[in-house]
This record gives C-alpha cells, structure tokens and sequence, in this order.
C-alpha cells in the first residue's frame, strides 16, 4: 500500500474525513510552530542583548504562551480524533469485507483466512490511522511551512537545509534498497528458528507419553541462540537506516547551528534571526523523524489493508436477472455435475445426476466426504459446480440455468437447515418467526412436531425466552428443533435438510420423521441428506454421492474423512438408485 | 519510579513486588545486569547528547551575539558537531544491546518453561489447549522480553535523562531546575498515567464488544449460505452494525484520557520553556544570570522531553507485558504433587518384578482431575504379548483411560500396576521405560522422517526406520518422498495425510523399546487397509513380544485382539471377551446385556457401500 492509498480513502468515508480534518490541524500546527520560533526568538535576543527587560518582552511571552498552549490544544485534538476515525474507519472497511466475503459465498469464505481479517487483522491498523497517518500530513505540512520560513530568515541555513532534506529519503530508499534481500534472507531463518522452538514445546506431550521430555531443553537452548544471533544479524542492518535518519537530522541541525554562530560573529546576521532559525531547523525534520519511527509500527495495518481490498476486489460471481419459475411447477435437475474440493484432488462430487420433481422426497446419501453438502450448496446455487448444470425445467416451459436466475427470487422459495443452523441473538420466538406474521395456533402444531415445545415449556420466559449469540443456550439438538419448526413455518416450496438428525437421539429421529411427513403431505418438495437407514427409508428416493479423484494427482492430499472414513467407497463407483 | 514507592502504583500491587508476575518472569529472564546498564548508558548518552546539542548551540548563538573572538566560538562549535554525530550512533549502540539483551532473555524463559513444563505433572500440560500453549510460549514470552525494550529501557533513560536536564538548568539558575523538574515529572508520570487509564478503560468497556464482534463476523462468514439464501443478510448486518457502534463508544470513553495525556507533553515543553523565561529574564536584569545563560535555560527545555514522549508507550508496554506474564505464570503455577517414593529413574526397570505381568489395572476408575470419573471399574491385565482392544460410543472417555494407565494422569480411583508395582510409585522415567502412549493429536516435529522416529528411541538407524514404515504400509508414501527418510516433513506435518500421519504414529510406537504399547484410534483416517494394520497391531505379528492396547471406535480386524472390552453409555465395561465370543452374545462379563456389540458390528457392515 502506498502512505496513503486512494482506495482507503475511497474504500471508507470515515479515513476521508479524517486526513481532512489531519491536514487541517496539521496546517493549524505549521502556523503555531513558526508563530512559537519566531516570539521566542523575539522574546529572548533583546534581553540577551540586554537592550530590553521583563516589561518590554512581557506582551511577547504571553502571546508565546497562548500559542504553545494553542499547539498543546491541537495535538489533543489530533489525538481525540484520531481513535474515533480510526475504530470507525476499520468498522467501515470491516462491514464491506465480511458483506462482500458473504456475497462470494460458503466455498470462498472457507478457503479463505477472512475470519482473522475482519476481526483482529484490520484492528492492527489502529496505529496506521493513530501515529503514521498524522505524521505523514505534517511532513508534507510543517516540514514545507518551516523550510520556507528559514529560507526567508536566512538564506544560507536555509539552503543548507534544503540540501540536506532530500538525503533523508534518498539514503532511507537505497539502504532500504541494499538490505532488503538480505533482510529477508534473515527473516526467513529467524522465523524458522522461532518456529522450530514452538514446534518442540508443542510436541512435549508427545515426547512425556513417549518418556523422551529430557533432553529437548537444550535443543530449545540452542535454537534460542540461534534465533538471536540471526535476529541481531537482521536488527543490525535493519536500525541502519533509524541511525542514518538520526544522523543526518542531528548532524544538519548542528551544522546549520554552527554555520550562523560564525555568521553571527561576522555580523551576517542578527541574534532574532538565528535564534529563530535554531528553534526552526529541528521542526523541519521531525516529521520525517516520526514518520520514519511509525512506519513498522503501523505496518501491520497497512497489511491487512491489503489484504482487505484484496478481497474486496475479488470478482462477485454474475447473478443471474431472469426471475425463477414458480417451484410448485418445475423439476430441479443436476446433470452431470463435478466440483473439485479445496486442498485435495478430489471431486466431490463426481458426475452427479439427480431429479427432483415438486412435491418429491429425495434423500442424498454418501459416506463422509462424498460430497452431498457440497451437492446442495450447488443446488441451492451458492456455488458454482466446475462441470455440470443446475437446470429449472418448468411444466410447461423451456429448461432454465440456475446460473441465469435471479438468485433472490429462488431463494425466497426455499427453506434450507444447513447441519450447523444459524441462530440469531434474541427471543425464541423471533428466531423461529424471522419476522413472519404466524398465528399461535400454526407456531404452536408445528413446536409440537419438531419438540420445540418441550424447549419453550422448560423455560420460564417461554417463547420470549432468550438465545445468546451463535444460539447459546441451547443444545445442538434443540438448535436442531428451532431450525426444524423455522423451516416447517417458512412459506417456501423447497425445504432443504442437512443431515437433520445428526444431533439427534432416537426420540429426535422420529422428530425429523414426522416433520418430512407432514412437508410431504403438505406439498412441498423435500431434499434430503441422510445417513441413518430409517431417513432414507422415508424418501422416494436415495440418490448415492461419490467423489473421485481428479485426473491429475499431485498435490498432497489431506483425507480429514471424519468418523467413518474407514468406508470410503471405492473410488469411482457411483449408485443412484 | 513509583517502584520505590509505597503508593500501590503501576508496578505494585497487593500482594508487593515479589508476587507480581510481570517481575516474577522478569527473573525468569535472567538478564545479564551489564548489559542493562551499557543499554541505559547508551541510551541516555544518545538522547544527552540532543540535549547537550541544544544547550550548547543556545550557548553559542547568544555568545557570538556579544562578537567574541572565532577561537571561543570554534571549541562550542566543535561541541556542537559531535553532538550531532553521537546522538544516532549511540542510539544505535543503545538498541542494538538492548535487543540482544531482549532476545536472550526471551531464549532462557523459552528454556525454563520447557523444563518446568517437563517437570510439572503432566495432567496440567494435557489440559492447556494446544493453540494456547502455542500462544503463551510464542507471543506471550515475546510480550515479556518486549518488556525490556519498549517499557523498562525507555523508563531508565527518561529519569536519568530528566535528572541530568533539570540538574544542568538548575546550575545556572536553581528555580528554572526545579520548574523543569516538575514539568518533566508532569510529562513523564501523568501522561504515562492517563495513557495507561486509557487504555485499560478502552479494554475493559469494550472486552464485550470485541468478543460480540468476533462471534457476529464469524458466524456471518460461517452461515454465508445460510444468510443469503434465507435473505436473513440485512438483519445479520444491522447486529453487527450495533456491536461496532458500541466497541465505537467504547474507544470514545478512552480517548480523552489519551487526548489529554497526548496534550500533556506539547503543555508540559511549553509550560518548562516559559518559566525558564518567566524566572530567567528578572535574573538576568538583577544580574544573577548571564546574559548568555538565559538562551540555554530557554532552549534547553525544548530538547530535554524527547525521552518522557515515549513513556506513554512504555507505560501501556508494561500493562501489556503484565499481562502475557500472569498468563505464562498461570502455566507454570500448579501445586508440585508429592515426589513418587522412589526417584531413580531405573528402580522400576532396572528389577521389575519377572512374574508380574508389565501392566495391570484393578477397579481403576479414570477422569480429569476436578470432573466426574468418566469411566469406573475397569480391570485390565495385560500380559506380555497380549492384545486388547478398548471399543465404545466416542467421547465416552477412551482417552482418557489411556492416559491414566501410562501414568500421564492420577487414577481417581483403583490402581494401576506397572511391572507389579503401583505406577504412582514408579518414577515418570520408570513408567515411560515400561509403557508408552501414543495419543490421537500426538505431535509430527518439524524435522526429517527419520527424526520424528527417533523420537521414540535416539538410536534407530535407516534400515530400522525403512523396515517399520513398510511394516505399517508407508513404503509407497516414503518412495513418493523427495528425499526419503531425511524429508523434513515441515509445520504441523503438512506433507502428510490423515491416514498417512496416524501410520507414522504407529511406526513411532513400534519403535519405543518400552513392553507395553498404548494406542489411541491408530486407525482413525486410514482407508480400507486399515484394518489389516489393526489386525496386525492385535496379532502381535507387527510388535512381536509386546503388550498392545488399542483404543478404538470401529470393530473391523478385533477379532485378532485377544480381548475385546466394549464400554457401555454409562462409563462401565458393558461386555469382554472375545470378538467371536461377543458376537455371539456370550460374553465373559455375564449373560442378559443386550447385544449392543453385535448391533454395532451390524451397523458397521451396513454402512459399507
């Protein structure tokens, strides 16, 4: 990211607003800092020529303090404002990274680390906002402001000035330059080191049940050696440049200092004058000193701001316009459908064909892996499969790809309880209801069929009763329930379920059971995906999921099967009954 | 700083200075006293050395004003030009050093937690989550040996620096000293003060916050699908404009301390530089301060409160480092439990009893300290060369029975005998010579195949290590290696599969010398040959001699265990004796359960496709 990249400011209102109201105080500040320069001088050269006394220079040194304690007032202003801008900014860019990671979809979102971003990674950018960024305004403030002000004063100083000003940025880039790769280099075996160190203290349970715990400790002593010289190898080259920023801003100074001592001396100059510059000089460089300090500190920030506009400039998926057909009238279809799983050279699924026709109860079945939630992702057109169609085919109208479809206006026909149901914070009744105007009596018959009455009786707030964030309070099996009883009353033809009895215990299977019976008389099309033999019982019918591997088999696979893996089936072989 | 002082301040508290547990890991570091002090000098000399530039560049300036003769001026001006120059290269130096100093203390704390941890028992060390351990040992010994750098380090040089400033003014005019004192005071204490209230207020009010907005983000990202296809997005988005609004709130009620404490160093330069003036100028009138004097009393001050800036930092460096030492004395403070009775590590090896069998378990009840048992009555004996397989629903407490007869957790009730004699009065080392745990999660190290197996036993050579790969079913996965046997297998053993990983695992307890192997779901995650290594495992033919006990959830290949324990629902043997004789129903803990071992298998053989 540049210092300060236009997508930030374009990204988050808040970071506009913010580097205005910086470059105005930052201005504000360049005025008060020459204002000071030039009363102290004019305060205190007549009294060390002792041409003036107290009552002379009494007005100047009240007017020298109304202006330190204005520039007292600024910097407290900076810093109020510099946290609120910085919280809200973050906020805004975090707001449209989890948006726009929703909106990419459950595939992208797992295969990509945006769960870290959005909350501790963009925090990181604090100091950016905090430190950096208003010391980079008043470099391009006060820096400019003061040089032009000693220019005026005098000349010479200010010339030299002007020269040494450029080395600071000049020898920053090449030493930045000469050390990068080297640094790097060191890096790298500094955080292999350091890795080596936790990956020893990780494995001590492992080396106890093994007896072998003894021993390692000087290893970690080693590597902890080790780790040192390669990081002060690293710290060497890398405090280089702090020492040339500090070199040349000091060793500047002091030449302009003795440059108009001797200028004094020749009468070349008065003492206001060089006591003005001398106060001056220094003020030119801070900034540049204090951008260059701040500039690891924020760099953390700046990362995750990359990472952030990374992911918001990933490509949403096209979305269909054309609005879906009715679901009472039109059959799904998958037709040959692959998609290729992430990290392994797998197809899951593999080349699936299935029908379901309205008012239908059809049921995917598979070992672990398979591939059926991915099958119904698929389905419900959240992701896109690498081969194959997803086909509408009205009753009485030409076949439609999902991929044409106004997503909306399908989904609004569809009821789906994902294995991990999503419960919002809040009373029993308005996560059931998600804002559907339902009468007691309809809530009441369909708690009764999923048990989720039993779940409101026991408390004593009954249906006011409240659900903590990400559905605390209740038990997965009664998260189960409540997303049961939400899809039972959802007006929607399609009613997906996700391995519904996966929480549930014999009494709760006879739940799902009944639930699917009344969907079914009631109409509606069921999909269904199933382990347990008395599911797939109730189905019309079973269609088997299988993955296969893809041609090429290179990269390392990681087979985390879960329970049951032992039965994968033979790769290939695919059912559908 | 207030360490010397009685009022409870930022490095005292309640229990004083010894029980703090920032200064309790400080010791821990072990840091080379020299070394702080050259850092100190360094550093103080760096910052002086801006200081004494200012000083003496107002010296000269007002004295060539009075036109002395070029020779005076020229010694100022040579003065002048070295300080320019000292500054960055003894900050340099002063940051060099106290980085060194730094980093070894931060490699001795790595070493003392490891053999503290090796030390404690090790019930404590399974309890900590891996990822926090991880955590404590890597970032929170980081935050510590940081502690020296940006909060101690910086603390030393601001009071030896802000005693030499006040004193230098005060030479030429004690009331202007005290002024810069007392401004000093004001920057370097009540700034670091209100910074650190600040952001404790900020951490505190926004603690809920945060942890609302961690939990609203994830599970956005997790039920994405879900969100969109039920057009619940707008309600998820509204929540998580609500928890960002508060945390918003939350650093507003913290900001004005810190805009205050941000004032206060621009107020308190400000503040030393006008008394200098308001004190200076009637004492140059009267006559009790040169003329020239008076410009470095002025100036000076300007320069002396680059080092109190950084206290604000150093103070929050402190809190913060505070904190990642309670967390890593947390690890370490558990009570020691009483020595075992014998403490040579070869006592129980060395002689063990030649008729009692390596292991045995009598009405042992297991569970982690401080929960219910989870399993109860469990008799076990296990002679050598024996196999039995432990089998029931997950979670009922398998594990946990493993790690009670390796003597990694205390029995809660009954005893396990080890050669004969109770593990608890076995040495660790004893225990481990007789019997090893391979658990489910045990770690892959980041180092060669070879090494990973050598951790088992130091001296196994290629030939060995190539011969128990195969034995397990890797030949092909080790062929497929770029380098064999020496392939570092890399973080966390990414190189390696599931399946593949649970195989190097048993090819590592094959390894152990020790007669009695325990071994927790070996054949989770391996295909369709798993069983056959199962089978070999339970038929001795891979660990000829030895005494294997196998936990597991799936019943494939146990009919090679010469017994088989199937625990029940509610942590009790529900049924053992062989796999033929459980099948049948006919199982040696008694007639009348209901067949719970056959439905199993049944449900077993169904699922295959």
């Amino acid at each position: 990211m540049k210092p300060l990249d236009p997508r930030l400011l374009r990204r988050a209102r808040s970071a506009r607003r913010y580097v205005l109201l910086t470059a105005g105080l930052g201005a504000l500040t360049a005025v008060l800092v020459i204002a000071q320069a030039l009363l102290l001088a004019a305060a205190l050269a007549p009294v060390v020529l002792r041409t003036a006394d107290w009552p002379q220079v009494a007005r100047t040194v009240a007017w020298l303090a109304l202006v330190m304690m204005a520039k007292a007032g600024v910097t407290g202003l900076q810093e109020r404002f510099a946290h609120r801008s910085a919280t809200r900014a973050v906020a805004e860019l975090r707001e449209q990274v989890l948006e726009h990671a929703v909106a990419l979809g459950p595939r992208w979102v797992a295969t990509h680390p945006v769960a870290t971003l959005a909350t501790r990674g963009l925090e990181a950018m604090d100091p950016y906002f905090v430190r950096y960024l208003p010391q980079l305004l008043l470099a391009v403030t006060v820096t400019p402001a003061a040089l032009v002000v000693v220019l005026g004063l005098d000349w010479i100083a200010g010339l030299t000035v002007a020269l040494t000003l450029p080395l600071v940025p000049l020898f920053m880039a090449l030493i930045g330059r000469l050390t990068q790769g080297y640094a790097d280099r060191r890096l790298a075996a500094m955080e292999r080191l350091g890795h080596q160190v936790l990956d020893l203290l990780a494995g001590l349970p492992t080396l106890r049940a093994l007896g072998r715990e003894r021993g390692p400790e000087r290893r970690v002593a080693a590597l902890g050696d080790e780790h040192r010289v390669a990081t002060m190898g690293t710290l060497r080259i890398a405090f280089l440049s702090g020492m040339v920023l500090e070199l040349l801003t000091t060793l500047s100074v002091a030449l302009v200092a003795v440059g108009i001592g001797y200028r004094l001396v020749w009468g070349d100059v008065d003492l206001q004058t060089a006591l003005a510059v001398l106060v001056l000089a220094p003020e030119v460089y801070l900034p540049l000193r204090q951008v260059g300090a701040h500039f690891h500190a924020s760099a953390d920030g700046v990362a995750a701001a990359e990472q952030a506009f990374a992911v918001l400039e990933e490509a949403l998926p096209a979305r269909g316009t054309r609005p879906a057909p009715d679901l009472t009238t039109t059959t799904l279809r998958l037709a040959g459908v692959d998609v290729v799983a992430p990290d392994r050279a797998v197809l899951a699924p593999a080349g699936l064909d299935l029908v379901l026709a309205p008012g239908a109860v059809l049921a995917l079945a598979g070992p672990n892996g398979s591939g059926k939630s991915t099958a119904v992702a698929v389905l419900l057109g959240v992701l896109r499969p690498d081969a194959g169609q997803v086909l509408l085919e009205p009753v009485d109208e030409a076949a439609l790809d999902l991929a044409e479809i106004d997503p909306a206006s399908y989904w609004s026909q569809i009821a789906w309880v994902p294995q991990r149901p999503l419960i919002e914070p809040g009373t029993l009744r308005a996560a059931v209801l998600q804002g559907r105007e339902v009468d007691d009596a309809e809530l009441a018959v369909a708690a009764g069929l999923t048990g989720l009455d039993e779940v409101v009786a026991a408390r004593r707030e009954g249906w006011d009763g409240l659900v903590g964030q990400g559905g605390s309070g209740l038990s997965l099996g009664q998260r189960q329930r409540l997303a049961l009883t939400r899809a039972l009353l959802a007006p929607a033809q399609l009613v997906v379920l996700d391995e519904p009895t996966a929480h549930l215990d014999a009494d709760g299977e006879a739940v799902v059971l009944a639930t699917v019976d009344r969907l079914r008389n009631a109409g509606r099309t069921v999909l269904l995906v199933a382990h347990r033999p008395s599911l797939l019982r109730v189905a019309d019918t079973v269609v088997h999921v299988a993955a296969a591997p893809t041609a090429e088999r290179d990269a390392p696979r990681d087979c985390s099967g879960g329970a049951g893996a032992a039965t994968l089936p033979s790769r290939g072989s695919r059912a559908a009954s | 700083m207030s360490v010397q002082t009685d009022r409870p301040g930022p490095l005292r508290r309640a229990g004083g200075l010894r029980s703090d547990p920032l200064w309790r890991a400080l010791l821990l570091l072990d840091v080379d006293r020299r070394r702080v002090g050259l850092a100190v000098l360094a550093g103080s000399a760096g910052l002086g050395s801006a200081v004494a530039l200012a000083g003496i560049s107002a010296w000269m300036i007002a004295r060539a004003s009075q036109m002395p003769s070029v020779v005076v001026l020229s010694i100022a001006a040579v003065g002048v030009r070295f300080f320019g120059i000292s500054r960055g290269l003894l900050r340099y130096v002063e940051r060099l050093v106290s980085h060194d100093v730094a980093l070894r203390g931060m490699a001795t704390l790595r070493v003392r937690l490891y053999e503290q941890l090796a030390e404690r028992p090790p019930a404590r060390l399974l309890a900590v989550r891996r990822g926090d351990l991880l955590a404590r040992v890597g970032a929170d010994v980081d935050a510590v040996g940081d502690v020296i750098v940006r909060g101690l380090l910086p603390m030393a040089v601001a009071a030896v620096l802000g005693v030499g400033s006040a004193v230098a003014v005060g030479l030429f005019l004690p009331a202007a000293g005290l002024a810069l004192a007392g401004c000093l005071l004001l920057a370097g204490v009540g700034a670091p003060w209100l910074s650190v209230r600040a952001a404790r207020t900020v951490e505190h009010r926004s603690a809920v916050a945060r942890a609302d907005l961690s939990a609203i983000s994830q599970s956005m990202l997790d039920g994405a699908g879900e969100l969109t296809v039920s057009g619940r997005l707008e309600g998820a988005r509204a929540e998580l404009r609500r928890a960002q609004a508060e945390l918003a709130d939350a650093t507003d009620a913290g900001a004005r301390s810190a805009s205050v404490a941000a004032a206060l160093h621009p107020f308190s330069t400000g503040l030393a530089v006008l008394s200098s003036l308001v004190l200076g100028i009637p004492a140059t009138t009267t006559g009790h301060l040169a003329a020239v004097e008076l410009a470095v009393i002025v100036l000076l001050p300007l320069a002396a409160f680059e080092a109190s800036a950084l206290l604000p930092n150093a103070a929050i460096a402190v809190l913060r480092s505070r904190e990642a030492a309670r967390r890593i004395m947390d690890l370490l403070d558990v009570p020691t439990p009483p020595p075992a009775t014998s403490t040579s590590p070869g006592a129980a090896s060395a002689r063990p009893d030649v008729d009692a069998p390596p292991l045995e378990a009598h009405g042992l009840s297991c569970g982690w300290p401080g929960r219910r048992p989870a399993l109860t009555g469990i008799d076990l004996t296990l002679a050598t060369g024996r196999s039995v397989a432990v089998v029931g629903p997950s979670g009922l407490g398998k594990t946990t029975l493993l790690l009670t007869l390796a003597g990694l957790l205390p029995a809660r009730a009954g005893t396990v005998l080890v050669a004969g004699r109770p593990v608890d009065q076995v040495s660790r080392a004893g225990v481990a010579a007789a019997v090893t745990m391979t658990a489910e999660d045990a770690h892959i190290f980041d180092t060669t195949v070879l090494e990973n197996l050598r951790v088992a036993r130091g001296d196994v050579s290629a030939a060995e290590a190539d011969q128990v790969l195969g034995a397990v079913g890797l030949q092909g996965w080790l062929a497929g290696l770029p380098d064999g046997l020496q392939t570092v297998l890399g973080t966390d053993a990414a190189r390696v599969s599931g399946g593949e990983r649970r195989r190097l695992l048993v090819a590592r307890a094959l390894l152990s010398p020790a007669p009695v192997l325990l071994l927790d779901e070996p054949t989770e995650h391996v295909d369709a040959e798993g069983t056959a290594l199962l089978r070999g495992l339970l038929d001795g033919s891979l660990a000829p001699g030895k005494a294997v006990v196998v936990v597991t959830h799936r019943l494939a290949g146990l009919e090679a265990a010469d017994e088989v324990i199937l625990l029940g629902e509610e942590g009790t043997v529900r049924a053992r004796g062989r796999h033929t004789q459980l099948l049948a129903g006919n199982d040696d803990a008694g007639a009348g359960t209901v067949n719970a071992y056959r439905s199993a298998w049944t449900a077993e053989q169904q699922e295959r496709p």
